[in-house]
């Protein structure tokens, strides 16, 4: 007992220790796993002589959760999205950002970063949230979201999940703003969705769902659409929806610098790594999704840039999804309202 | 007659015994298939789990190329977690579940209430609440915040179990040890522990399966540095598990049935090698007897 | 309790220091301390950008006279009520089963039982998710054997999310049983047989309630968790229903609304604490110092 015992401290006490010893400098981020290249952290590492200890949310509000509980500055670098930016900076949760110390942000498109994120963030990579399909199951063509409540469409539906993203098109539908803060416009959106839950067989997991044969019709991001397109191989019958006027969700995966972070230096370095555009390029070969840096994309691989995930015409009649304010509370007492019934 | 009803008897407690062991073969079924798809799916010659297409090693190779050492150290980390958990919510659980049976107290029935909170309110609650009184008191994060909140939930569920195990026979056995010129200390450990080994062994298993299962302490209360395998686990599941999950998991299943049959081999060879010894000791003595004689 | 031994227990104030302390202690400072702490947040005021802004207001307790609230919680309670007498009936026979073996044989049946629990819940649900999914095996096996003509859609059904809910909770109702049941003494079994009981009186009259304790841990140990959990039933439920555990998570996460989470809390809580404090009364429970 006493033997297994004082193993087992001395077991705690190295594990505790090794990073102590290692005199390396270090930078810790937060982020989604499975969504960088294990490649371009190594050859960071490599380069600059750095740790990068990286550790993972299971959920998009963890980090908001994290930063407002006073966490921050436990972290050099967070992950976090478009939506949350305005309360972030109002809040007073972030470190102001000095471009001219990320000469490679310049390959970065301005359309897609506006003038006040610029000064607190560098986008990652970024996501459609667009309708998929299935041309062989799917009982209709698809060319705007009120098909998507038709009722031939029943049972056929995969969904992403949050009010934020599926109230916008239940507005867009019914041509209000897809950031509208008006509480009967958000009102009538709710009915609107009560049809589109009739149809929905599953919220998330959309791209299981559709490739195990579940669902034929999808409601999802790019990436995920791109994972399963490529698991389906040859059998692709998948495509992504024509729409003719409705505008697509655009998200953004950005970085921020946490408050009271203590490896500025660093965080720097590695947000200006990750601009560069053969280590975006590199980068997007493990991780299909569409990105904002213009310079990369043109460097990145025929098979990215020619993915059918990204093959719509669409690309930018699009909206984003801007911060509501206190209408927020509105937004979830009917998307409550739409789970409960 | 009487030779009749004892067949009868005999055929009754043989069919008892079948359905017996049928009725717990189906049950340990519900436990292991889905353990054995999960096996099956760490040969998966696919990117992620969304279906079967075919068989391959090469995620066992991935893994243990050890490239990737995330995988390998946040098993780690986990595991260490766990048991530093589970030795302390066990111990801190066996105190406190005689604890709270023997003695009365003031505050005693407030204490009992208070073990139901964390087995009631969802977990985000207690562990948002516990992030921002530690941010604000100035504790570092990391194995320690985490340790701490794993053993909030898993002490209540070790009090419980033990506290079930205790009853007034105990209470009878303790007052005989003392009669007898045993210490407190002594009754303790020499009666009151073995009386309640079952419900020890229960106890420690749910705290072991509580912590290693945990996500959300193991989240909010992480630092920078480190995450929990089931952290990770959650956070791929964005997008699909990937298959070399489901073979670290497989290895670690393997490791654990193994250590199981290990420890039953030394138990088993421990009980053979006392039953020689008594054996022995029996015959010595039948032979000094003889000589006596 | 007579007074003898009343007075006796008195004088045992070290030892009572030393087994009931660390565990009240703990409790103090890692359970009171953080839940006085929401109780007071429920009823401060929502920060615009998320956390919470110190001005005293009942918002979030008037938020909560909204019947939808009232319909999440019965909704939530009739599942973890369905959950429990599904894990009570599957599980007293089986642990009875482990616990008339052997004390050798019984530790490993035990063991056997928790190894499962050891791989992570999230791969074994999305084990059964891939078993059942619709061109999965067991579709499959359907098909091919001509049981059904198209495959079967087992997903995000209500027999799915039941398995989810048993297969997790099970084991939690299955130890404390079994504990229970093993330090019957069968000899007390074996004289209500002789003395002419059936095997079905003895069961009721004689097992049944010596070994209440272990029926009500197993309760509370089921019942109670299930109240609060989410990730099974949204995992397997295809997210289409939100429980009360789903929608406290939400408040402190994207919603960003910690007074109303913490209000929600308090009413999951006392929600809670009444049923204990009725099933205990009802149930005449002595043991169980509940309250």
């Amino acid at each position: 007992m006493k033997r297994t015992l004082s193993v087992l401290v001395a077991l705690i006490m190295l594990l505790t220790l090794t990073p102590a010893f290692a005199a390396q400098e270090e930078i810790n981020i937060f982020m989604w796993s499975d969504y960088i290249s294990d490649d371009l952290i190594a050859n960071f590492e490599d380069e600059y002589g750095v740790r990068v200890n990286l550790s993972y949310m299971s959920d998009n509000a963890d980090s908001i959760t994290k930063l407002t509980a006073g966490a921050g500055s436990e972290y050099d670098l967070i992950m976090t999205c478009d939506a949350y930016m305005e309360s972030l900076i109002a809040g007073g949760y972030l470190e102001q950002l000095d471009l001219s110390q990320i000469p490679n942000s310049e390959n970065i498109n301005r359309a897609y970063w506006s003038e006040q994120n610029q000064g607190y963030c560098v986008p990652y990579l970024m996501n459609y949230i667009y309708v998929v399909y299935d041309t062989e199951r799917c009982p209709i063509e698809i060319t705007c979201y009120n098909d998507l409540i038709r009722p031939e469409m029943k049972g056929q539906i995969g969904s992403v999940d949050g009010a934020r993203n599926l109230f916008p098109i239940a507005l867009i539908a019914l041509g209000y703003d897809p950031n509208s803060r008006n509480e009967n416009e958000i009102k009538e959106a709710y009915e609107w969705l009560v049809k589109y839950n009739e149809n929905v067989v599953a919220y998330g997991s959309t791209e299981t769902n559709m490739v195990s044969g579940t669902i034929s019709c999808m409601f999802t991001y790019d990436g995920n659409t791109a994972e399963a397109m490529a698991q389906l191989g040859e059998n692709n019958t998948l495509t992504v929806a024509p729409f003719t006027s409705d505008p697509v969700q655009l998200g953004f995966d950005l970085y921020v610098i946490p408050k009271g972070a203590q490896h500025i230096d660093l965080a720097y370095k590695f947000l200006n790594y990750i601009c560069d555009p053969e280590v975006m390029a590199a980068n997007l070969v493990d991780n299909p999704y569409s990105c904002p840096n213009d310079a990369a994309v043109a460097a990145a691989s025929e098979e990215y840039r020619n993915g059918p995930a990204f093959n719509f015409d669409y690309k930018t009649n699009i909206f984003f999804q801007e911060d509501v304010g206190d209408a927020i509370t509105i937004y979830d007492q009917y998307y409550q309202m739409l789970k409960v019934g | 007659m009487m030779k009749q009803i004892s067949n009868r008897k005999l055929r009754r407690q043989k069919r008892n015994r079948f359905f017996g062991a049928l009725y717990a073969s189906i049950i340990y079924a519900l436990f292991y298939i889905p353990v054995l798809v999960m096996i099956q799916f760490s040969f998966n010659d696919a990117k992620r789990n969304y279906s079967w297409e075919g068989f391959t090693t090469m995620w066992y190779g991935k893994l243990f190329s050890f490239r990737n050492h995330d995988l390998w150290e946040a098993l780690v980390y986990s595991l260490i977690i766990a048991v530093i958990a589970t030795i302390i919510s066990v111990a801190i659980g066996v105190l406190g579940g005689v604890g709270l049976k023997k003695f009365e107290f003031r505050g005693k029935r407030f204490i009992n209430l208070m073990l139901y909170v964390p087995i009631v309110v969802p977990e985000i609650v207690l562990a948002v609440s516990m992030l921002i009184i530690f941010m604000t008191i100035g504790i570092k994060l990391g194995m320690g915040t985490i340790v701490i909140g794993h053993c909030t939930f898993c002490i209540p569920y070790a009090v419980v179990t033990i506290k079930g195990r205790i009853s007034g026979d105990n209470e009878t056995l303790q007052e005989a040890s003392m009669d007898l010129g045993a210490n407190r200390l002594q009754t303790f450990w020499r009666v009151t522990i073995p009386s309640i080994m079952p419900g020890i062994l229960s106890a420690a298993f749910l705290s072991f399966t509580l912590s290693i299962d945990d996500v959300i302490m193991s989240n909010m209360l992480a630092s920078a540095r480190q995450s929990t395998l089931p952290v990770l686990i959650l956070s791929v599941n964005r997008t699909g598990v990937t298959p070399d999950i489901n073979a670290l998991t497989t290895i670690m299943v393997l490791v654990m049935v193994a250590g199981m049959l290990l420890l039953s081999a030394v138990q088993r060879a421990r009980a053979k090698k006392e039953a020689r010894e008594i054996a022995e000791m029996e015959k010595r003595i039948s032979t000094m007897h003889s000589m006596v004689e | 309790m007579n007074g003898a031994s009343t007075a006796k227990k008195r004088h045992n104030r070290l030892p009572a220091i030393a087994q009931a302390g660390p565990v009240s202690l703990w409790m103090i400072l890692f359970v009171t301390i953080p839940m006085l702490f929401i109780i007071f947040i429920s009823f401060m005021t929502r920060g615009s950008f998320g956390g919470v802004e110190y001005t005293p207001t009942l918002t979030s307790y008037e938020t909560l006279a909204d019947v939808i609230y009232l319909n999440v919680i019965l909704k939530s309670l009739r599942v973890a009520l369905v959950t429990t007498v599904v894990c009570l009936l599957l599980g007293y026979p089986f642990a009875y089963y482990i616990a008339r073996k052997p004390a050798d044989v019984a530790s490993r049946l035990i063991m056997l039982l928790m190894i499962p629990l050891w791989t992570n819940s999230l791969m074994r649900l999305n084990a059964w998710m891939l078993l059942f999914q619709t061109n999965g095996p067991v579709n499959k096996a359907l098909l091919g054997l001509g049981f059904v003509e198209k495959p079967v859609t087992f997903l995000y059904t209500d027999g799915l999310v039941l398995l989810g809910l048993i297969t997790n909770f099970l084991p939690f109702a299955v130890l404390p049983m079994y504990s229970s049941i093993e330090k019957l003494q069968t000899a007390m079994l074996e004289a209500s047989a002789d003395l002419g009981a059936k095997p079905s009186v003895t069961f009721f009259r004689v097992t049944l309630p010596l070994t209440f304790p272990g029926i009500f841990s197993a309760i509370i140990l089921t019942f109670i968790p299930a109240l609060g959990t989410y990730t099974i039933t949204d995992m397997l439920g295809g997210g289409k229903v939100l429980y009360i555990g789903n929608i406290i998570k939400n408040q402190f996460g994207t919603i960003r609304n910690w007074p109303l989470g913490a209000a929600l809390s308090v009413l999951l809580l006392l929600v809670t604490a009444l049923l204990i404090f009725v099933y205990s009364r009802f149930a005449k429970i002595e043991d169980m110092e509940v309250l």
